[in-house]
């Protein structure tokens, strides 16, 4: 990596979701040199593991290739993969970045021929689909994935498989003896969009996400709509594969909870009527979801979407934070119990899956590497004028995909106008 | 008591929320609750309840005073405290139960007839009197709280176990006539009243 | 430029050389293709292979390369030659990896890429490298439309990234609607009190800007031109008119609240006790000001406050606004403490539907109910004036009660919504003018002397909202960025970021018209459409079709390109029926070489050729995807990416089916109100020119059939295959074209 040129005109950016591709393309089009670090082998982030967003149904890879289409074009992008940063040193116009790079064991040879990958048996987990099935030891991460260059699992290394594979490889691109790398990259500023997780759904106790098969997340609900998921877009229950027709949503999960997250994650609402959506795609008039919501949080146009929703007579709302769940074991099925508030219903429902929306918050604590304030949750705060390193996206606040790109078109200026001085004070 | 109930009425209007804020028992945590639910589906016994907390904490908001206080539903809390665990903004649901039973009953508004309180009321005197149970004596007054017959037939049902405890020694047999007390009853007695006197001032329970 | 001089570059990498006869496909680049330079190489993406064509490029005046490889959208930054016009070949994922790898399938295998070299080089010996526009605009100031919050923030950020900036406020002074709350919801920890507006330190930043010049009481009266030299006539109430030269222009002319008269039911009009939002910020103000407590408009004091949510907003009816303005319950909120702060006793009740206080704006919910705000699960029916007060009759939801009430209230307060202002709907069906609110308003704010109207084209319910998801600024007039709640209702926190966004948009496309180079979608393209006038009919397709607004007519009514506007989507070229419209690296001749380059077998050969004209960004890389999972489909297809459908013009149809194809696809995105169609409108034309292909066919004696338009997603892996076999299958029904070898 002796080849990455940085300067104190350089935007670094931190994270290669959806935030940090724009704003790396928006910077790069706007004449400023970027390096964009991603942790993962491959660019994407969260959005790339969606099927479909909300309000529009769209998906998420559409506005994945044009973004890839404006980045594997523009010479003033530097992608760094598999990268993670360990400090951030300096201010504002100077910083210094310390970067580890962790070995993909694959080199720039590779054209993603799958040579290698069919040569090895091994399996793991794949991250791809939230482990939800496994995957060859020796990965391309998804069909867009950026850099469309393999990876190999580091489990693999000094065994026979990591042999056989690079045996296979006829563009000699396996490299086993690659080694983590140290770099320090020199930078005016730092757009920091290290995005957001899921909230730990087993920490809900009562909803036994850890104990029964057929309570999952949100996240991994789209998944398995999604055709490039691990049952090729069929809704299926974990416990049997028995497709799910009855499905219940759980609204707030974590989320606008002081016993685990206290802000309301924004999304949820919306991703769950989206999700009802799927369930009609599906199943049509077979299908039921049941949503068991505390606020339905459609605002703005998204509200079109939830009239629209409530419209679907296979659609139900209960307000409803769902006290616990039990499990049917002669069946698979969920029980959730709890009371309906509007008016004081108790309700014992049965389903054949249950979905919850579990809330976000940060996927990186800053504070390990920089000085920068956060809030009680943790999201990045308002920089001040003096400040060059700046949050974007789901690592300042909990947002959906408009408002992240939002957030990180408007860190991009703030990170401009730190290298544009740096620019002035160079050329005097 | 029923003066006090006039002069709460007085003092507070139609203002139910300000009254239970001032007097009840971590009252001023009704105005958090934001409708979930999630009290009232994770009580054990919440299908027993006629109104369960939530339901409760908007018709205090609702203004819907006697509705409330003569209610059977609050006392039917059993303390499990699944309620406080799971209540998303931390409210002590059940302190605020215990607390507006408390209240009705001090206002003599409470279900006269309501096992729980009956039960609560027997076991207050009971242990006030001498600092420490008397556990015949509460097993008596509570067989024969409805009357002679009916404690006969409570007392040949529970005989066995009565037995049993006799046996091992869990019960004695002449606690009638030999129960004893803590060391210091004065002083406990001294010490109720001050409570008593305090939290009437605190409360407003007296002028 | 030079002598054209073609290299063909053929990879035998990734199994290219294994299912392959490369050899062969070297014959056909010289032969066939003339190209001057054929070579092959085993791996063509690695240094030497890369370096083996920069010499050629270099040495051997190489200035036309056809890669014959992988997709192009691999090894894109392997295959960047500036100075020669890249043509990708696809020989891997769509032909060895869509082909069974049998004995059997080789020989149309190798057709099928036979073919596809024919394509290439036919293709780049039409295109070329394009040269930077001359009429390229050089302005780089920014135009700020609106004083607001939001404008200023865009001004003031702008001018910090060293740009100046020319602020157009319509009222005598700065601050727009935010000047007029008493304070503001909070907007860092912990949330939970009210905060000063903020707009008095705003403006004096603003003022004190020397990068920006504020024009106050002045209106924009004309805007013409295109990125980075637009020209506008600002023109000042007691002033001149002044003209003055821009980059880009960012507007953030905000919102009205919605007209609360319009909702008799809640008392407002009939009753003083009733106000809006708006209403309440200005008693407040008002009692600030006199350092007194807020009082009704008839100087009593105040004991009871109860707040309409959602009052005339999420309307089910049709009466009144659909949407939701989403900051009104942090508003409400945050009014009711403007009562709790002065005065706990005072009451103060929230009926709402649902609360919605998204992000740590549930801390503000929470903070108020700490004070005492009570909130009430409720749809309020009627508010009546009952003696010295009002009642709230309402339907409470919790305890079901229909008829609930809360008498002697001093004041309602209504939280009616945001109403854009975003000037003239240049879409606005003249039948529909009388049906909603948000059409009443017709005075233009930018007035565009563009050829398709004076103002940004709106989205929805008025506002300047981009309808793409992934690419909030797209307003489909380019180096025009919208901001603030007239692109979408919002709160001030996040108008301060938009604008911050917008800003760094205008920027960008200064900088970017200033190298002639397009903005997104086709971000960096250099090349820019031309015309061949004395073909050109006057037909104005080209200006009405356009989805950006970039054509308007000369005095002599020929097209003016603006070329600085165009998005290179080429939906003018598109419509064009007599074919003069071009780009130097995109045109009629670089897809018509391609599809007649194709070697059409004849009728009895049993070997059909249906073409597939694929959107580049849905279609195709769903079919590369395709070829990934090794997804076989017919051999008989030859697919030539398109950078949108509306590009695509009729006479690539006809011809294909003239000299011989049996059947002609085109695949793009979805279209209608959800449409995923990056260049707005391109599938929807496309599906509509081609919905008058029947004539044509007809008049050919052909089926029907043989055209056939489809709508497809780019994760639509498994789907496209199947629908190009079951093209192929119906083609193989209806048989073989008549026209073949004519």
């Amino acid at each position: 990596m002796a080849d990455v040129v940085a300067t104190n005109e350089t935007i670094v950016v931190v994270g290669g979701g959806i935030s940090g591709m724009t704003a790396a393309v928006e910077a790069a089009e706007t004449g400023k040199d970027v390096i964009l670090l991603e942790r993962s082998p491959s660019l994407g982030g969260r959005v790339n593991q969606l099927y479909r967003y909300f309000p529009k149904l769209c998906h998420p890879t559409c506005g994945m290739e044009i973004n890839l289409r404006r980045l594997r074009g523009n010479p003033r992008i530097r992608v760094l993969t598999l990268a993670e940063v360990d400090r951030i040193q300096g201010k504002a116009g100077d910083y210094k970045v310390s970067v580890t790079i962790r070995p993909r064991y694959v080199n720039d040879n590779c054209t993603a021929c799958g040579a290698c990958a069919e040569a090895v048996t091994r399996e793991i987990p794949n991250p791809f689909n939230y482990n939800l099935n496994k995957m060859k030891a020796v990965y391309l991460p998804s069909a867009m994935a950026y850099p469309q260059r393999y990876c190999i699992d580091p489990s693999l290394i000094g065994t026979p498989e990591a042999e056989k594979a690079k045996a296979a490889c006829p563009h000699d691109a396996i490299d086993l003896g690659m080694q983590e790398q140290k770099l320090t990259l020199t930078a005016g500023a730092v757009v920091w969009a290290t995005g957001w997780r899921p909230y730990d759904a087993a920490k809900i106790q009562p909803y036994g996400y850890d104990r029964f098969a057929n309570v999952i997340t949100s996240v991994e609900f789209e998944r398995l709509a999604d055709p490039r998921g691990p049952t090729q877009g069929r809704i299926l229950r974990p416990s049997d594969g028995k497709e799910a027709k009855n499905i219940a949503f759980i609204q707030c999960a974590g989320s606008r909870d002081r016993n685990h997250l206290k802000h309301c994650s924004r999304i949820c609402c919306m991703a769950s009527l989206k999700q009802t959506h799927y369930v009609r795609e599906k199943y049509g008039d077979e299908g039921q979801s049941t949503i068991y919501y505390i606020d339905i949080r459609a605002i703005d146009r998204f509200e079109d979407f939830y009239q629209k929703v409530k419209a679907d007579p296979r659609v139900r709302f209960i307000k409803s934070k769902v006290a616990n769940i039990t499990e049917d074991k002669d069946t698979g099925d969920v029980l959730l119990h709890g009371v309906d508030t509007e008016g004081y219903h108790r309700y014992d429902a049965r389903h054949d899956l249950c979905v919850l929306a579990v809330g976000m918050e940060p996927s990186a604590d800053i504070r390990a590497v920089a000085d920068v304030k956060v809030d009680a949750s943790g999201f990045i705060q308002a920089a001040s004028a003096t400040d060059g390193i700046f949050g974007a996206g789901c690592a300042t606040n909990a947002l959906d995909v408009n408002r992240a790109v939002q957030s990180a078109t408007a860190s991009t200026l703030r990170a401009v106008q730190v290298v544009n001085r740096m620019a002035k004070v160079e050329g005097q | 008591m029923g003066d006090l109930n006039t002069s709460m009425i007085e003092k507070y209007r139609n203002d139910f929320l300000k009254e239970v804020e001032a007097n009840v028992e971590e009252g001023q945590w009704v105005k958090m609750c934001m409708q979930c639910g999630v009290c009232s589906g994770s009580c054990p016994l919440g299908p027993s309840w006629e109104h369960p907390p939530q339901e409760i904490f908007m018709m205090i908001r609702a203004g819907r005073r006697d509705e409330v206080l003569k209610s059977e539903s609050m006392w039917m809390c059993t303390s499990c405290y699944n309620c406080i665990v799971r209540c998303p903004r931390e409210l002590p649901i059940t302190h605020i139960m215990h607390g507006l039973a408390n209240y009705a009953h001090r206002l003599g508004l409470a279900p006269k007839m309501n096992p729980t309180r009956r039960f609560a009321k027997i076991f207050w005197d009971n242990i006030a009197k001498s600092g420490r149970v008397n556990e015949l004596e509460l097993s008596m007054r509570l067989y024969f709280m409805d009357g002679f017959k009916s404690g006969v037939q409570k007392g040949l049902e529970m005989k066995d176990i009565g037995i049993g405890m006799l046996k091992t020694g869990r019960l004695n047999p002449f606690g009638l006539f030999a129960h004893k007390g803590c060391k210091d009853i004065k002083g406990i007695h001294k010490m109720l009243k001050k409570a008593y006197e305090i939290e009437d001032r605190k409360k407003g329970f007296v002028a | 430029m030079a002598d054209m001089k073609v290299g063909a570059y053929l990879c035998q990498g990734c199994g290219l050389g294994e299912r392959l006869d490369i050899k062969g496909l070297a014959t056909v680049a010289q032969k066939e293709g003339k190209a001057q330079v054929v070579r092959e190489h085993e791996f063509l993406c690695n240094s030497q292979g890369v370096a083996m064509i920069q010499k050629d490029v270099a040495e051997e005046g190489v200035n036309r390369v056809v890669i014959g490889a992988c997709s192009r959208r691999a090894k894109v930054e392997a295959f960047q030659f500036p100075t020669a016009a890249v043509t990708r070949v696809n020989l891997r994922e769509q032909v060895i990896w869509s082909q069974p790898d049998t004995d059997e399938a080789r020989e149309l295998t190798q057709e099928m890429a036979a073919d596809y070299i024919r394509m290439g080089c036919a293709e780049a010996k039409k295109t070329a490298v394009p040269a930077i526009n001359p009429a390229a605009g050089h302005n780089k100031r920014i135009l700020v439309v609106g004083g607001g919050i939001t404008g200023m923030t865009a001004a003031l950020e702008a001018a910090r990234g060293g740009y100046d900036v020319l602020l157009v406020e319509k009222e005598a002074a700065l601050g727009g609607f935010a000047a007029k709350l008493h304070r503001r919801v909070p907007f860092t920890e912990p949330f939970a009190d009210p905060q000063d507006n903020g707009v008095a330190a705003l403006a004096a930043a603003v003022q004190g800007e020397s990068r920006i010049q504020v024009f106050l009481g002045a209106t924009t009266t004309r805007t013409s031109g295109a990125p980075g030299a637009f020209s506008v006539d600002i023109t000042t109430e007691s002033g001149p008119t002044v003209t003055e030269n821009v980059g880009a222009i960012v507007m953030a002319t905000g919102f009205r609240p919605y007209d609360a008269s319009r909702l008799p039911e809640f008392g407002f009009g009939s009753s003083p006790l009733v106000v809006d939002q708006a209403g309440l910020e200005a008693l407040a103000s008002d009692a600030a000001a006199k350092g007194q407590a807020i009082v009704r408009p008839d100087g009593k004091a105040v004991k009871s406050v109860v707040f309409v949510q959602c009052a005339g907003q999420r309307d089910e009816t049709g009466t009144h606004l659909k949407y939701c303005s989403g900051h009104c319950c942090n508003t409400s909120i945050k009014q009711a403490m403007y009562f709790k702060d002065q005065n706990p006793n005072v009451d103060t009740a929230i009926i709402y539907t649902d609360l919605r206080t998204p992000g740590n704006g549930e801390d503000f919910y929470r903070s108020a109910q700490r004070k005492g705000v009570t909130f009430t699960k409720g749809r309020v029916a009627k508010v009546e004036t009952a003696g010295d007060g009002l009642t709230v009759h309402f339907h409470d939801l919790i305890l079901n009660d229909q008829a609930a009430t809360i008498s002697s209230v001093d004041l309602v307060v209504l939280a009616t919504g945001q109403v854009p202002n975003s000037g003239v709907d240049i879409e606005a069906k003249p039948a529909e003018s009388k049906d909603g609110e948000a059409r009443v308003q017709s005075v233009s704010i930018l007035n565009l002397t563009y050829r398709q109207g004076p103002d940004v084209p709106q989205l929805k319910y008025g506002f300047t909202d981009s309808h793409f998801i992934c690419f909030p600024y797209e307003t489909r007039r380019t180096g025009i960025y919208t901001a603030g709640p007239v692109r979408r209702p919002m709160d001030i926190a996040q108008a301060v970021e938009d604008a911050t966004g917008a800003a760094l948009k205008a920027i960008q496309s200064v900088e970017s018209a200033a190298h002639g180079r397009a903005v997104h979608p086709r971000a960096g393209d250099l090349s820019y459409p031309s015309f061949r006038r004395e073909g050109c009919t006057q037909c104005k397709r080209c200006t009405v079709e356009c989805p950006f607004g970039a054509i308007d007519e000369d005095e002599q009514r020929y097209p003016q390109f603006n070329e600085g506007r165009c998005r290179r989507c080429g939906t003018c070229m598109g419509a064009c029926p007599v074919r003069v419209i071009s780009f130097e690296n995109y045109s009629i001749d670089t897809v018509g070489a391609q599809i007649k380059a194709v070697d059409v077998p004849d009728e009895f050969s049993e070997k059909p050729r249906i073409l597939l004209l694929a959107c580049e960004n849905d279609a195709y890389p769903a079919l590369d995807m395709a070829g990934m999972n090794r997804r076989v489909s017919s051999a008989f297809v030859r697919t030539i990416p398109v950078r949108c459908l509306g590009s695509v013009n009729m006479i690539w149809i006809t011809d294909a089916l003239n000299s011989g194809y049996d059947g002609v696809m085109l695949m793009g995105c979805k279209h209608g109100d959800d449409y995923q169609c990056h260049f707005v409108k391109g599938s929807e034309l496309a599906s509509y020119r081609m919905s008058k292909i029947d004539d044509t066919l007809k008049n050919l004696n052909l089926e029907v059939d043989r055209v056939r338009t489809l709508e497809v997603a780019i994760t639509d892996i498994e789907r496209v295959p199947a629908l190009i076999d079951e093209y192929a299958a119906k083609i193989n029904e209806i048989g073989m074209s008549p026209f073949k070898g004519f």
